[in-house]
């Protein structure tokens, strides 16, 4: 791993694919780049979904070779399962606080091998499948993480040892404790994506406590060739799914939940998780209930007609609740919104809420830039200037700054990274050269 | 690879004091899955099952017994047999039987 600097020109937040894209495109231009990610990998959501909308391309064939090039980057160095604790203006640029997590491994010596998850006798609900598959108590964060390096959960940690007998560099580091890392950097970009909306939001759609209701991105993962299932299945009992139900706005344009706003793409991956489960097999119904289909970017309406060719029925109504049944399939009570309102019971044995998308990161106070109430980084001029935050030498890109599919977030990254590299060249490289000129600036 | 060989037998006993010990609840889970882990293969034994036969089996609830299934998967110790109606049915691979 490289070692941290004391000064570097540009700081991304978020290693997700936005993040990712900004740093590579700060770096680009000749900007040393401190790549702050607080989860054990880069990647985001984007390395843990099955295929994109509208080409059904692999998403991680495409996130992957993207990790691997910001984590080889010269001039980009990452710091994963790091959190920003305070970032503070301080002249021209910003005085940066960060908190790097222990993983109990030193990451120099570890070499991804997996032994230390394969000799660790606990098991976990591994994060990266929603809770759907297992990890070890120690565990490399998945198969395609950058770092290739496995992270200790004290959580699920019975204290054998096991993990550092078997350890063939001696990597396993008990001693290890949480690391304050200061820096001082030129401008900031907030790329720090999203989360969905709790399964517990919405009580008449089960609380989260019917099992075959599922949240979309662990859907993602069961369609997913290295997902927990390696087929469609619900998770109650392991049955082959023969139905499946989409609910649409189970978390968005909401005000009862504090989510008015549309989330932008869930009527695009329901039609794509769709598309996917009669590929995984065709005989299996898929039923989308919406309010209505917003299908609006390039290729979008082609990809909605060809889901309908496909087979995905698309059903305009309003699911009031969902009820389990003995055997847990789930029954849907819907108002028929093209049959005159007409309320009909529905049953399914695997039902997904296209849940509401909120932000990835509160920054409660530890980045001086405002949010707004829906707690997305606010714009200054969000007509033309999108990649502004609310105040100087802090820029925003991806759903960091409000819903968004991957190609916005990538050109809204590179937009970020242009604006940062022309604040770096009015005021800290400026600075930069004077000081090395021998002239205060 | 850092030079120092490190003392993980008496590290990991500060480890364990400073993360608050190997407390009751850890006993539990480690035995609980111990018994659950045993209980699968044990079904397993008998020949290629689908997770409502092991569950009905061995009394442990399907959800359970499919996460189970899935981790032993992961881990090499179990394989998919066909399938069975609705169900795929797994057996245990040769070096854990």
């Amino acid at each position: 791993m490289a070692k941290i600097k004391e000064r570097y020109d540009g700081l991304v937040l978020g290693g997700g694919i936005a993040g990712m894209q900004a740093s590579l495109d700060l770096a680009g231009q000749g900007y040393d780049v401190l790549l702050v990610e607080k989860e054990p990998s880069i990647g985001g959501v984007m390395v843990g979904l099955n295929k994109v909308f509208p080409t059904l391309d692999c998403s991680s064939c495409i996130c992957t070779p993207r990790m691997a090039e910001t984590a080889h980057h010269e001039r980009i160095t990452l710091q994963a399962y790091t959190e920003v604790e305070e970032i503070r203006r301080e002249g021209d640029g910003f005085r940066v606080k960060l908190i790097k997590k222990p993983r109990y491994v030193v990451e120099e010596d570890c070499i991804g091998c997996s032994k230390c998850e394969l000799a660790c006798t606990i098991l976990a609900p591994h994060e990266f499948d929603y809770g759907l598959g297992a990890r070890g108590g120690i565990y490399i964060p998945h198969g395609n993480a950058i770092p290739q390096v496995a992270v200790l959960d004290p959580n699920y940690c019975i204290f054998d040892g096991a993990c550092a007998r078997a350890c063939p560099t001696d990597c396993i580091d008990f001693t290890q404790l949480p690391e304050e890392v200061n820096v001082e950097v030129g401008a900031v970009i907030i790329a720090t994506g999203l989360k969905v909306t709790p399964m517990n939001a919405k009580k008449e759609y089960g609380g989260g406590k019917h099992l075959n209701v599922m949240n979309p991105l662990a859907m993602e993962r069961v369609q997913s060739s290295n997902g927990p299932y390696g087929h469609v299945l619900r998770p109650s009992d392991g049955k082959i799914a023969k139905s499946v139900a989409y609910v649409q706005c189970a978390g968005s344009r909401d005000k009862s939940i504090g989510v008015p706003y549309c989330s932008r793409v869930c009527c695009m991956y329901a039609l794509k998780q769709g598309i996917m489960i009669k590929h995984h097999r065709h005989e299996t119904e898929v039923t989308i209930y919406h309010m209505d289909i917003r299908a609006f970017g390039k290729g979008y309406e082609q990809f909605y007609r060809r889901a309908m060719a496909e087979g995905i029925r698309v059903v305009k109504a309003k699911v009031a609740r969902i009820t389990e049944e003995a055997n847990q399939d789930l029954t849907l009570r819907v108002e028929l919104i093209d049959e005159g309102g007409r309320v009909a019971d529905m049953r399914h044995d695997l039902v997904v809420l296209s849940l509401g998308t909120i932000p990835g990161w509160r920054p409660n106070g530890r980045v001086p830039a405002e949010t707004d109430d829906d707690g997305f980084f606010r714009i200054r001029e969000v007509t033309t200037r999108p990649a502004n935050s609310s105040r100087d030498g802090i820029f925003v890109a991806g759903v960091a700054t409000g819903p968004k599919d991957i190609p916005d977030a990538i050109v809204e990254a590179g937009a970020a990274a242009m604006e940062a590299a022309m604040y770096l060249d009015r005021t800290w490289s400026r600075r930069a050269a004077l000081v090395g000129a021998g002239v205060e600036a | 690879m850092s030079e120092a060989k490190r003392n993980w037998r008496e590290d990991v006993k500060v480890f364990r004091e400073r993360m608050g010990g190997l407390t009751e609840e850890k006993k539990a889970m480690s035995k609980d899955q111990r018994d659950t882990t045993k209980a699968i293969q044990g079904a397993l034994k008998g020949g290629p099952r689908t997770v409502p036969e092991i569950s009905a089996e061995t009394k442990i609830p399907s959800h359970k017994v499919l996460w189970y299934i899935m981790a032993m998967k992961r881990f090499g110790k179990v394989a998919e047999a066909g399938q069975a109606g609705d169900y795929f049915r797994y057996e245990l691979k040769e070096a854990s039987s």
